[in-house]
């Protein structure tokens, strides 16, 4: 790749990605969330516990050679646990982010591009869910889908594409009015034409970065998600629903690595997510330069 | 822009104080003063002050309201509260009640027609009691002079006497002119209540906690405290936190909560029979429960001293029937101890694999403390290596009750659920449950037991009129239930209360619903 | 600009509309009534009991006639009565909620926006030192923390383990108010509510700042023999400042989300507190009334900033 955009002149996205690669922060997000991902996807194959196996007679054991992370108040294996809860909290963020992205740039660009009633329809919609207070509309939501992990993605998914839709409106709407977008429409460019040539090219850069910061936001999500009694329900774990074992005190203060493991998973995957997303903003974003 | 780096240090200076210097503004309660985490755990009710509409919270309902009659502090039998003794007639149908020389907190004498005016009030669902339903045997009151009040019955009722607990007595000179079905809108209950009890109302912090203060013309003496205040808590950790920093004196602890007040002498650790069943609820109307030998493969397969041991601390009795009171619970009915060889072999024999498999069944609950979901996990793991895989599912209270109480369920969503059930003080309680007749709508059988056997024994027990065959014909029931199994009984759990170790005289066991039962409060006092 | 806020105003009682049908469908949709999460499964009544109750509310009517009694109760300003506690009015359990919330909210803010300024300045000014690195360490974790676990673990912490703040509530239980208690209860949940803001202001804060000292003017003055304490205060900062005020705006957001936690941890007796209740026990008077005064809050809001950009920036024409 890098030796075929060092021939001819490099594009927008060849030249993003040189700036990308410069961002520390990034690239060490990148460090961190690469490896993470293998764990968490390999790790039946090199680990000897399940993550369901109880063992009453080893509760509540301290991290040791056995079980690394220590064990939680049935004898399972934390660490076995924070790599299957990764799985599913890892899932449900990008799955619902994905969904989040399609609905928020589908609407935010036919909004811009089919058409001022199509526009003001949307728009409107737009602002209707987004004056719905969110803690309302979490909760209702929530409670109406119930727990599981498909629930859990589409109360995310719902909850976070009305900005999206917002940002992608805006850019698109300059472009409405120029020349090449008039010339296609004129040669008579149907709506999917549009949205796909031009609307989608022109919005990447928003789109990606959407896309990892919301990966961000939607781990959190599931997490407050398994605090209020929704999200993802044990006995299936989740780092949300791991977490949500602090609400016992005992656990809190005399088993504290039933908590801060699943917490330092979650954290480190957000950090290092959130820095591949600053990364990406910088790199897109045109006046930034390289020195 | 100078002035941004003077707030700067503004600020830090403030932040600093913050943390420093504003402890010592800390003053410790003062003497006289409880404060307790009244309504948290499962008795409590926090923001309800209207007793018709309690369901639970009668612990500090109790406070300043009182019943005609009440369980005693260990909640064996009924006694005298307001009334200071009663008679039951030969035929069970008349109930007479002499009345305490008791005075309402505005000074007003308690008279017998107080006593009729709340019973009709109970009586009459547009006040929105939910007592209503309860009290239908009821056929006349009368108050036949100020301190005596005779209650007739269309038919003898086992259970009366334990409703009559739970209806708090309420002042006629106060509430008369209300219309029936505006009185739970009106804000009397939270602004000014008047009870007959110990403490009267102070006020009402809104979602923040109740003060109450001395009634000092108590009849059972001027209370030890001056005020005893109810604090709320969303969030059960949060209440333990203020019991540990000394803001509280007591509160309700779950039992995987206990570890850090072991052995600490600055509290003390109420134990007592949490009085709810915990079951294993088959489906009756789902195909897969049918066989017998199935449900007892389930009950063989959980090893139930195992989790009593490390989930509950050995704090639990397990339950081979409804109850696991000794007089109520014959010798020689199967004790179904751990055998998963045994279980899988009662799987086989009945043909598990036809019937239904490996295919995940839905084990639903509306428990969601920390405990129960380990208790889940283990019931989920011990099940699976016999080959019956459950898949938990915990939802809120409100989506249980619509799943289960809904008159044509969906049996995919339902076919088991982990639930509890009162089964004392009164043995009667559980007819509700396993009784055919109280299939929903018309109650709360949620696991549609349709056992002949089991509902003439019930029925014989609550029909029984000589108390001393009583126990007898509960014995029967618990001797059914254990062969047919209508649920997998688990477990009889001890719930806690922790008190500071400052608390004198301090009366509280965790009754279901939070009593009401004899707790003094008059004689509550609190060291320095 | 007044026929422009008529309309707006116009538009905006429609938007109310929609959301009081859009919120009372979703909450027919929610598994289970106030009835239900009114009986104890452990302590059952049976639900023939509940019939009467469900009648007494309404409950048992076909939707549509539910919907159009409690729009016309709503249009007369009536919003009906809490059914978990039917001793009080919906608008008075609303209404004084605001204060509380707006109190934890601003108060978070407030503190968000002082450190989170302070500790960016001196991270850009010592940049790489100890207290750089360290700083952007703890903004990073308090970024990506789930808010109820730093309330917990504040909780834990500060209450119990060093017993330095009240565990919760608002003021303290039995003792007549007073300014200094209320300030106590309330540092604990802000600072942990401004956490997530603190960091996040204090990253553009650094951000901006290290921009603005490498620009010609900042190095001019610096040649002047300006002293870097001016330099900084006077100089840079009135220009780093610029994008990060645009950013404040936008973590009320976060605040918001982030209260919910906050209050129920705290017992702190706000609207996040008043909603999860609310949903927890399918009142649905509580649910459809604080809906309503919350839009109604936001289109004000949405209308006077339009307004008041209108009126500051001439380029922007509204009409």
């Amino acid at each position: 790749m890098l030796a075929r955009t060092s021939t001819s002149s490099p594009g927008p996205l060849a030249r993003a990605f040189e700036r990308f690669r410069l961002n520390h922060a990034a690239i060490c997000g990148v460090a961190i969330i690469v490896p993470m991902f293998l764990a968490i996807l390999t790790y039946p194959l090199w680990w000897g516990f399940k993550p369901n196996d109880i063992d009453l007679l080893a509760m509540n054991a301290g991290p040791s050679a056995k079980h690394w992370f220590g064990t939680d108040g049935v004898g399972r294996d934390i660490f076995a646990r924070v790599m299957d809860g990764g799985r599913i909290s890892l899932l449900v963020a990008l799955t619902s982010t994905i969904i989040s992205a399609i609905i928020g740039f589908l609407v935010g660009a036919m909004s811009a591009l089919a058409g001022r009633w199509a526009d003001a329809v949307t728009m409107r919609f737009v602002d209707l869910v987004m004056t719905l207070p969110p803690v309302i509309f979490l909760l209702v939501l929530a409670s109406i889908a119930g727990t599981g992990i498909w629930p859990t993605v589409f109360v995310i998914s719902l909850l976070s594409w009305p900005l999206l839709a917002r940002m992608v409106r805006s850019r698109l709407l300059e472009l409405r009015e120029r020349d090449f977008v008039m010339a296609a429409r004129g040669m008579g460019a149907g709506l999917p034409h549009l949205l796909f040539r031009h609307g989608l090219p022109n919005s990447i850069d928003i789109l990606v970065v959407f896309a990892t910061l919301q990966i961000a936001n939607a781990i959190l999500l599931e997490a407050g998600l398994s605090f209020l009694g929704l999200g993802i329900a044990p006995p299936a774990a989740s780092w949300g629903n791991m977490l949500n074992a602090a609400r016992s005190t005992a656990v809190l203060e005399q088993y504290p690595w039933q908590w801060l493991f699943p917490g330092g998973a979650l954290v480190t995957a957000v950090l290092a997510i959130n820095f591949i997303g600053d990364g990406l903003r910088d790199a897109f974003d045109p006046r930034a330069e390289l020195n | 822009m100078k002035r941004v780096s003077r707030l700067t240090y503004a600020a830090a200076l403030a932040a600093m104080m913050a943390t420093s210097a504003l402890p010592a503004f800390v003053v410790p309660a003062q003497a006289a003063t409880l404060s307790g985490g009244f309504d948290v755990g499962p008795g409590g009710f926090q923001g309800n002050f209207n007793p018709l509409a309690a369901t639970s919270g009668f612990t500090w309902l109790s406070v300043y309201y009182e019943p005609l009659v009440t369980y005693d502090e260990k909640l064996q039998k009924v006694v005298g509260l307001l009334a200071s003794s009663y008679e039951v007639s030969d035929d069970q149908q008349t109930y007479t009640f002499k009345l305490a020389d008791a005075k309402w907190h505005d000074g007003k004498p308690f008279t017998a027609k107080d006593a009729s005016f709340t019973l009709e009030l109970a009586k009459n669902a547009k006040t929105g009691s939910v007592l209503a339903a309860r009290l239908t045997a009821i056929s006349s009151v009368e108050a036949t002079d100020d301190k005596t009040l005779v209650i007739k019955l269309s038919a003898p009722s086992a259970s009366l006497l334990d409703t009559l607990t739970k209806v708090m007595m309420l002042p006629e000179h106060a509430l008369t002119q209300i219309p029936a079905d505006q009185l739970a809108k009106n804000s009397w209950w939270s602004a000014a209540p008047v009870g007959t009890g110990p403490f009267k109302f102070g006020r009402y912090v809104t979602d923040q906690y109740v003060e109450l203060t001395a009634n000092t013309d108590y009849r059972g003496g001027k209370p030890a405290l001056e005020k005893v205040i109810n604090r709320y808590f969303a969030n059960p950790a949060a209440a333990i936190a203020a019991l540990r920093a000394g803001e509280i004196q007591f509160t309700y602890v779950d039992s995987n909560d206990l570890n850090t007040f072991r052995d600490n002498k600055d509290f003390r650790i109420i134990e007592g029979n949490s009085f709810v069943v915990n079951y294993l609820g088959f489906n009756h109307d789902s195909s897969i429960w049918k066989d017998l030998r199935v449900r007892q493969a389930v009950m063989y397969a959980i090893n139930r001293d195992a989790i009593i041991q490390s989930l509950y601390g050995g704090a639990a009795k397990p339950a081979n029937c409804g109850y696991v009171a000794d007089q109520v619970v014959p010798q020689d009915i199967e004790a179904y101890a751990y055998d998963p060889e045994k279980a899988k072999k009662l799987l086989e024999e009945a043909g598990w694999d036809k019937i239904n498999g490996n295919k995940p069944i839905t084990l639903l609950t509306y428990y969601t403390t920390p405990l129960a979901a380990n208790v889940m996990a283990a019931v989920q793991a011990m099940l699976a290596q016999v080959g019956i895989n459950v898949t938990p599912r915990a939802v809120d209270t409100p989506t249980y009750n619509s799943i289960v109480l809904n008159p044509t369920p969906d049996v995919a969503q339902f076919q088991m659920v982990y639930a509890g059930l009162q089964n004392g003080p009164d043995p009667s309680s559980i007819n509700v449950g396993l009784n055919e007749k109280q299939i929903p709508p018309a109650g709360p059988n949620v696991v549609r037991a349709r056992m002949p056997e089991l509902t003439k024994a019930l029925d014989t027990a609550l029909g029984e009129t000589d108390a001393t065959k009583r126990d007898a014909r509960y014995q029967d029931v618990c001797k059914v239930m254990n062969a047919e199994l209508p649920w997998g009984t688990l477990w009889v759990a001890n719930r806690y209360g922790v008190a500071s170790a400052k608390l004198k005289d301090f009366v509280w066991t965790p009754a279901p619903g939070g009593g009401p039962y004899q707790a003094h409060p008059e004689k509550w006092s609190i060291a320095d | 600009m007044l026929k422009y806020s008529l309309r707006r105003l116009l538009i905006g009682a429609g938007m109310l509309l929609a959301l009081s049908m859009l919120i009372f469908v979703m909450l027919r949709l929610t598994p289970g009534d106030p009835i239900d999460a009114y009986i104890d499964p452990n302590v059952p009544m049976s639900p023939s009991d509940l019939v009467e109750l469900r009648a007494t509310l309404g409950l048992d009517q076909p939707l549509p006639v539910q919907y159009l009694a409690w729009l016309q109760q709503a249009l007369t300003g009536n919003l009906g009565y809490s059914i978990q506690r039917p001793d009080q009015a919906v608008l008075g359990l609303v209404v004084s909620r605001v204060g509380p919330t707006v109190l934890l909210m601003g108060t978070a803010i407030v503190i968000a926006i002082i450190a989170g300024i302070a500790t960016g300045i001196v991270s850009a000014v010592r940049r790489n030192s100890l207290a750089d690195i360290s700083f952007s360490v703890l903004a990073v974790t308090g970024i990506s923390s789930p808010p109820f676990l730093s309330g917990l673990v504040g909780l834990y912490l500060f209450s119990v383990y060093f017993n330095w703040m009240p565990s919760g509530g608002m003021l303290t239980p039995g003792r007549e108010f007073s300014l200094l208690d209320l300030i106590h209860h309330l540092i604990l949940p802000a600072s942990l509510l401004a956490l997530a803001q603190t960091a996040l202001i204090m990253r553009y804060m650094r951000g901006s700042m290290l921009e603005v000292l490498n620009l010609d003017y900042v190095r001019t003055a610096r040649a002047k023999g300006v002293s870097e304490f001016w330099v900084i205060t006077k100089h840079a900062l009135r220009n780093a400042l610029l994008p990060v005020i645009t950013l404040i705006g936008s973590t009320i957001g976060l605040a918001i989300g982030g209260a919910i936690f906050i209050e129920s941890v705290f017992n702190w007796p706000g609207m996040g507190l008043l909603m999860v209740t609310a949903v927890e026990n399918r009142d649905y008077p509580v649910i459809m009334g604080s809906t309503l005064v919350i839009g109604a809050c936001v289109i004000v809001v949405n209308l006077m900033t339009d307004l008041a950009y209108a009126a500051v920036d001439p380029r922007i024409k509204v009409g």
